[in-house]
Parts: structure tokens; sequence; C-alpha cells
């Protein structure tokens, strides 16, 4: 895949670079500044960006104001915006732009490549990829989430993170069949409309987290 | 101050209490309506309308006083509440009207006094000014000066100059010290200015700043720990997954990346060490303040004398850390910009408060300015936070003495 990286820190970028080198991917550019964003993404037109949150002149969240203004430029330009912390209004404000073509992760998951990979990859697919920790603090956060069996819980959790019902099977060493009928129970008690597709139910699910 | 200064701020100070006749005359009047005013305390539908005008009156010598002091003489009035009825009970046991008119019995007076003194004194000045215009017009001896008569021109002119510069001295003395006097009273007596109102502004004031220091220096650490500690421990999970990959492929190359990884760990703990100490010295927590102040002496460039008490006292954690910081920053500031051969540090207990002094022999010329990089705005910055005082004494070429007191608590 060709993309682009957007990070300030020099020891953050080379890892990056290393990383996403090592599994076959080529860098097409590198910017290390919240302004350089937009217009680099608009030359190159990635199959994903990997962006910073806090980068220069302002050291807040120039990174992710740069994926927003990107995303009304080039609808569904996938974005992986990485984070050294999770903010859940962040996340919020990322998929507002809808859930498709968006992952934000803590900076902390790309010391696991296979991890990071997949995410990527999901991205880069037009799926989603959001972090365990934003999932663990929206789900902290609602209640009724009492109806439904641990085992829910855990399969919505990964449902919140974007992955597919392959994947949730593997993560939980159970079938995928099992993982259809989980959801299946869940998207009932929550009331929520029984769907297949990655970002439309991500969508969902994260909507009712969210509400 | 010379002498042009001087005549300039006495001459303002006369006319300040020339304009105090505008609220001193009015006072007088107010004797008359006082009467009135006691009167109307029985019955009362007439109150508003009596204090009314004295508390324009009131509030035209804040006006005054306030152009002078420089900070504001606050209104004592309580915000009125409820029915008619009940405002005017407030008004009248409002301790802000017996104030003013308490204010108002002294200023008829004191307020026209005070300007005919001073007038009376720059009147005299001018007179014996001029004599060596008039006084050959008088018969001889007439005239007398200082218990002497005149008779002769050296006489009249010696004379009258040393009368002149003795009434000069006088009125250079007296005009801005009747000011201060006026200025006072309107303060006291027309302010919220008591003790305990002043300290609760400086309370106010330091509470406010101790909170925006705080702030700061959580900002601070958080940068620190977020672009340092944090993202370096990221680059060491990156290498190390990386040479985990590469770890059967090309050990070569897995190897270089573990050795990156340490090489990162490394650079991160000195890095958090300095983030440590930018908290809280451990040697504080080691050593105590004074073992840290001679560790801080230790090793310098300029040596640096140690004046410290021995004592079990030990002051609260964050004024150790503020006295320490003060320490730290004073003798940078030496080594960086003073030019010095010798410097010394003090400390001394004096009573509930804690004195930190540092001195140097150098160039001078520090400033709390925040934009001289002298870190100095810094350390006022935190002694204020913990309700201490700083003294930057500095002049261009004879040394530089900080002087910090901070309160110890009980």
């Amino acid at each position: 895949m060709r993309i682009v990286i957007a990070e300030d820190n020099v020891l953050l970028r080379e890892g990056l670079i290393l990383l996403l080198e090592e599994v076959g991917h080529e860098i097409v550019a590198v910017v290390g500044s919240g302004p350089e964003i937009v217009p680099t993404l608009l030359e190159h037109r990635p199959d994903v960006a990997v962006l910073d949150v806090r980068l220069p002149p302002g050291f807040r969240d120039e990174g992710l104001r740069a994926a927003i203004e990107t995303r009304k430029l080039v609808p569904g330009q996938p974005l992986l915006v990485l984070s050294q912390y999770v903010e859940e209004s962040y996340a919020a404000e990322l998929l507002g732009l809808g859930a498709s073509g968006i992952g934000y992760l803590l900076k902390d998951r790309v010391g696991h490549i296979e991890e990071f990979q997949d995410a990527l990859e999901r991205v880069a697919a037009g799926g989603t990829a959001l972090d365990p920790e934003v999932v663990s603090q929206l789900m902290s956060r609602r209640d009724p989430l009492d109806a439904l069996s641990p085992r829910e819980r855990e399969v919505l959790g990964l449902m919140a993170q974007g992955l597919d019902n392959p994947t949730i099977a593997t993560t939980l060493f159970i079938t995928e069949r099992s993982v259809s009928k989980h959801i299946g129970s869940i998207l009932a008690k929550l009331n929520l409309p029984p769907s297949d597709s990655g970002s439309r139910r991500v969508r969902a699910v994260l909507a009712y987290l969210n509400a | 101050m010379d002498l042009k200064a001087r005549a300039h701020r006495s001459l303002r100070s006369a006319r300040y209490l020339l304009g105090g006749l505008t609220t001193a005359l009015p006072s007088l009047a107010g004797y008359v309506l006082l009467p009135i005013l006691c009167f109307s305390l029985i019955v009362a539908p007439v109150l508003p309308w009596a204090v009314r005008p004295l508390r324009a009156l009131a509030d035209a010598e804040r006006r005054r006083a306030e152009r002078v002091l420089g900070r504001p003489v606050r209104r004592p009035y309580p915000t009125p509440e409820g029915n008619a009825y009940r405002r005017t009970l407030q008004l009248l046991r409002s301790p802000g009207t017996r104030k003013d008119m308490a204010w108002m019995l002294v200023h008829g007076i004191v307020g026209l006094v005070l300007p005919v003194l001073v007038l009376g004194v720059l009147l005299s000045l001018l007179l014996t000014i001029s004599i060596p215009l008039w006084w050959w017009t008088l018969p001889g001896g007439t005239l007398t000066l200082l218990a002497a008569p005149l008779t002769t021109w050296m006489q009249a002119i010696v004379l009258s100059a040393v009368c002149a510069w003795l009434l000069a001295a006088l009125f250079f003395w007296l005009a801005p010290a009747t000011v201060r006097l006026e200025t006072r009273i309107a303060e006291i007596m027309l302010g919220t200015w008591t003790g305990a109102g002043r300290r609760i502004e400086e309370l106010t004031a330091s509470r406010a700043g101790a909170l925006q220091a705080h702030e700061a220096e959580l900002r601070r650490i958080e940068r620190d720990l977020h672009d340092g500690t944090q993202a370096q421990l990221v680059a060491v999970a990156m290498r190390l997954a990386l040479a985990d990959r590469r770890f059967d492929k090309d050990p070569q190359s897995s190897r270089k990346m573990v050795l990156d990884a340490k090489t990162t760990v490394d650079e991160a703990l000195v890095q958090l060490r300095t983030v440590i100490r930018g908290i809280h010295p451990p040697i504080l927590s080691d050593r105590g303040l004074n073992g840290a102040i001679r560790s801080l002496a230790a090793g310098r460039p300029i040596p640096t004398a140690l004046d410290l008490p021995e004592t079990d006292h030990r002051p609260p954690a964050a004024v150790e850390a503020a006295a320490y910081f003060v320490v730290a920053e004073a003798l940078t500031n030496i080594a960086r910009h003073s030019d010095a051969s010798r410097a010394q540090v003090s400390l001394r207990y004096d009573g509930p408060t804690l004195c930190v002094t540092v001195r140097d022999d150098g160039c001078g010329g520090a400033t709390p300015d925040s934009t001289s990089g002298s870190g100095l705005a810094g350390v006022r910055r935190r002694v204020a936070a913990l309700d201490g005082t700083t003294r930057i004494d500095s002049p261009v070429g004879s040394g530089t003495t900080i002087e910090v007191v901070l309160p110890c608590g009980s």
C-alpha cells in the first residue's frame, strides 16, 4: 500500500517508516506538521494516511483537524489517526465523518505489528479500527449493557473496534457461527437493526454507545 | 530626586490639595446638614435623599484619591435588596453610611486646613524670594528676617536666600506629606480598607497566581512526559517488535534493532530523571535542603560560600522545593550571566519564615523580565505561589542580590 505519514517525533517517525516498510508498504511522503497534511494528501492520494494527533505548530490536535479537513475535501480518504492518549470525544469527531475508512489507535498498538497491520488494511479497505481503550471508555458509560452476557459484551467490544466476524472468532477462540449468533442476540437486545456489513454495523453500535 | 522633579511633585501635590477644596467645602456645608441627617434617622423616609449627596461627595473623593494612590478605593456599600422599607433600613444600618459621615466630619476640617497650610508656605516662599525687589521701599530695619533687621543689600539677598531655601525645603516635604495624609484618610475612611480586607485581596491574588503556576507546572510536566518518555517507550516497543519479527530471518539486523531499543531506553531514563527532578528534586528527600544546596554549590566554576543553619527543623516540602529552585536558578544565572568571581548562598529561619539569600559580585543588571531568559520571572512566580516575597537588587556593575522570604506555615 502507498502510505503518507504525519509524525513530528523523529524517533517515532523512523520507527513507523521501518515498521511499515518491513511489512511491505511504500511510504510516499512524510510530513512533520499539521498544515502540511492536507496538501500532501491531496497531492499523493495514498491508500491510507497515518496521522499523529498532536503536531506542530500548536502541539494540540492539529492532526485531528487535518483529518477532518481532508475528509471534507476527499470523502472516503482512509485515515488512521495515532495518538499517545485516547479521547472519546476525538473518536466521536473522527467517526462523525462516517466510520468507513477511519481508524483511531493508541500508538502503543504499533508495537504489535500483526494487529497494527490488520487495522491498517481494514481502514484502507474502508473498514473501521477503533482502539480497545476508546471502546472500553465508551462501554463503561452505558449501564443498560447489563442486559448482555459477559461473552456478548466481549463480542460487542470487538465489534465496536471494527473487527469482522472471522477475526472476532479467532480472537475469542469460538466459531464464526457462534459469533453470528452472539451478534444477532446483541443487536436484538440493544434494539439495533440486524446488519452484517462491517462499517455500518460499527456505526450503529458506536452511535448506540455514544448516545 | 533632583530639584526640578521635587518642585514638580510638590506643585502637583499643592494642586491636589486645592482640588480637595471641592469636597472639603461641601463637607463643611454638611456640618449644617448633619443634624438633618440625624433627624432623618427618625424620619426614615428622608434618609435615602439625604444619603445620596453624601455618597456622591464620598465618591468624588474616592476618585480623587484613586488617581493618586493608583489603586481602587472600594465602595463599602452593600447592594441594596428587598422592598423600600428594607432598603432604607439597610442604608441606615450600613457601616458605609456611618463611615461616610465620619469622613465628612474629618474632611470638612482637614481638607480645608491642609491646603491652607501648604498654600501659606508656598506664598511665604514666593514672598521671600521677591524680598530683594522691594525691601528698600520700606524704611530701613522695618523688615526682619531670621531675627535680623534688613539694612543692607547684602543682608537682604543672603537672608532672603537662606529663608527661601528653608521654606522651599519645608514646602517640598510638606506638600507630598499632606497629600499622603489626605489620600490615606480617604482610603481608610471611605474604602473597605482594613488589615483583613487587604490581606484577603493579597491572598486572592496570590492564590490565583498559585493556581496559574500550578497549571503551568502540570502542563510542562505533561509535555515532558508526552514528548519525551512516552514517545521513547513507544519507539522502543516498535523496535523490539521489529527485532522479534526479523529474529529468525535476519539476526544481524534484529540485533541492531535491540541495540537501538536499548539506546532509546537509556535516553528515556535520563529524560525521566530530568522530569522527576523538575517535580520534586529527589536529593531534597534524601538529604534535606542543606544537603541539596551543598550539592548544588559543589562543582560550580565560581567559588560559592554557604551559610546554612544547622537545624533539625524542616520546612514543608513545597517550601523546600521552592527554596531549592531559587538557589538552583540563581546559581545558574550567576554561572551564565554574571561574570562573578564569588558567590554566597545563605539560609535563615526567621520565626515562621525561611529567608534565602543568594549574592554575587558580578556585573549586576539582572531583571525579572520574562523575556530576558534569566529565569528570575519563574523564581518570582514560584515564590509568590507560596505567598512569599522576592527582592532582586542588581545595580549594573555591582553584583546581584536575590532575597526570597518564604512563609513556612505555622
